[in-house]
């Protein structure tokens, strides 16, 4: 069945793939936690933002989550890659580019997701904090905060397989991550099937590790945390 | 930097010609992965094999970017001798990733309905169907709507994808119009905002909906034993 499908003649072509791909997988992670790590940042931002007690920041931030939730992704890299430059006469190259557009796009996810997990916390901690005397950042930093990233940690690492699943867009821009490679790869072999489906089965591998542990990390914080509030 | 409005007025008919592609892609591709996704929340309860079938389904659909699933499409499917255009590769990638989704959300809302009303209906003398087609299926659409609304705007977004086997849908004309003109703020803007006003229709229409079925299916938490049994009495008989 194997040569069927042209397995014998292509192990000679696919040695090159294979190696590429060692390196694409690289990148698409590296790509991903980048953006993940500054879309983090981002979101708590905006999250501070969100909750403002200044109504056209508020105004903003819930226009930017529309903006972003409402146009594809693909989009998004476009616009960094082609309309940004254009738009301020300069040259970005097609990592910055690709990292930053999907930055972007995780940070509107990631408010939403930090706004739903500041709302299970229980004002009365707030009232608290204030009652000991601690001024509004020192609230944040080591009561608010730290308690908002930990009930996170679940819907986070599911955005997280979304956005690595979203990086593979980033070979539109020709970001040299594992979707460029395997495009790159049936150019010059002209196996599609054979590149495709193991580029396939590289991603599944890596989401499904990353799904189980997010599950396990589930199961961890619903057990730490305390119920009720 | 000065936006010519000249250009955005050529493009917006073009791009509108695109979005109808992006349109009839996803009005033909979601039914049928909805109904793909029914038969796998189905397939997923039953204690056969086609268990493991509709869970691997899933996992295929959640552990494989959109992305290298169209690719393999496209390129791969002709390998195999079977030569499809781009718009059916289009249409059946959308109801292939439609139905997994959708298979998760239905198999959520299924759990969601108190698994005591099933067991009360069919120690009641209904028929398994009988109690799927009264008690569960009147009260899952309130459950269904909202992740449904963001599945369907999750797949008419990601149509921008088919771009990249010429399907000429809205990101593929805007691509050309950017390759003729080079006025990349003038055509991307125009693009992302009619892109943008679409999804924001599409979720009022799933809040409206929301609303709609809200009204119809909403049920008192505790029903009077002397009202459920003159309603039972109704609808039994």
């Amino acid at each position: 069945m194997f040569d069927a499908l042209g397995m014998g003649a292509m192990s000679g072509v696919i040695e090159p793939f294979l190696e590429g791909v060692v390196s694409g997988t690289a990148t698409t992670l590296a790509a991903s936690a980048g953006a993940f790590a500054i879309g983090l940042g981002l979101g708590i931002v905006l999250l501070l933002a969100r909750i403002s007690p200044f109504a056209p920041l508020r105004s903003l931030v819930v226009l930017w989550v529309s903006l972003i939730r409402g146009t594809p992704a693909l989009i998004h890299m476009l616009i960094a890659y082609y309309m940004v430059p254009a738009m301020f006469d300069i040259s970005i190259s097609p990592v910055t580019a690709g990292v930053a557009a999907l930055a972007c796009n995780t940070s509107a996810y990631i408010v939403e997701i930090l706004r739903g997990a500041l709302g299970t916390i229980s004002y009365g901690q707030r009232c608290a904090a204030y009652a000991m005397g601690m001024r509004g950042a020192q609230v944040w930093r080591h009561v608010l905060l730290p308690q908002v990233i930990y009930r996170a940690i679940p819907p986070l690492t599911s955005e997280f397989t979304i956005l690595l699943k979203a990086s593979s867009l980033m070979s539109i821009i020709a970001v040299p991550e594992l979707a460029t490679v395997a495009r790159n790869a049936t150019l010059q072999t002209d196996l599609p099937l054979q590149v495709f489906a193991i580029t396939a089965a590289v991603y599944f591998v890596l989401l499904f590790c990353i799904s189980a542990a997010s599950r396990v990390c589930e199961r961890r914080v619903s057990r730490m945390l305390p119920h009720g509030h | 930097m000065a936006i010519d409005f000249s250009v955005v007025r050529e493009a917006i008919p073009v791009l509108l010609e695109g979005l109808r592609v992006t349109a009839v892609v996803s009005l033909i591709g979601i039914p049928i992965g909805v109904v793909i996704g029914i038969a796998g929340a189905y397939a997923a309860q039953s204690r056969t094999l086609l268990r493991p079938v509709a869970l691997a389904y899933v996992e295929l659909v959640r552990n494989i970017p959109y992305l290298i699933l169209v690719y393999l499409s496209f390129f791969g499917l002709p390998k195999l001798g079977i030569g499809a255009s781009a718009m059916a590769v289009a249409v059946g990638c959308t109801a292939f990733y439609t139905g997994g989704y959708f298979c998760e959300i239905l198999r959520a809302a299924l759990r969601s309905v108190a698994r005591g009303q099933t067991h009360a209906a069919l120690s009641l003398g209904m028929t398994y169907w009988q109690t799927q087609r009264h008690v569960v299926a009147p009260q899952l659409f309130g459950f269904l709507i909202p992740p449904t609304t963001s599945l369907v705007i999750m797949m008419f977004k990601d149509s921008a994808i088919f771009s990249v086997m010429s399907l000429p849908e809205m990101t593929y004309q805007s691509n050309l119009l950017t390759a003729n003109t080079f006025a990349y703020v003038e055509v991307l803007g125009t693009t992302a905002l009619i892109y943008w006003l679409s999804s924001v229709l599409l979720a009022g229409v799933g809040r409206r909906l929301e609303t709609v079925v809200g009204r119809r299916t909403r049920t008192p938490d505790v029903v009077p034993l002397t009202t459920l049994s003159a309603k039972g009495k109704g609808q039994l008989s």
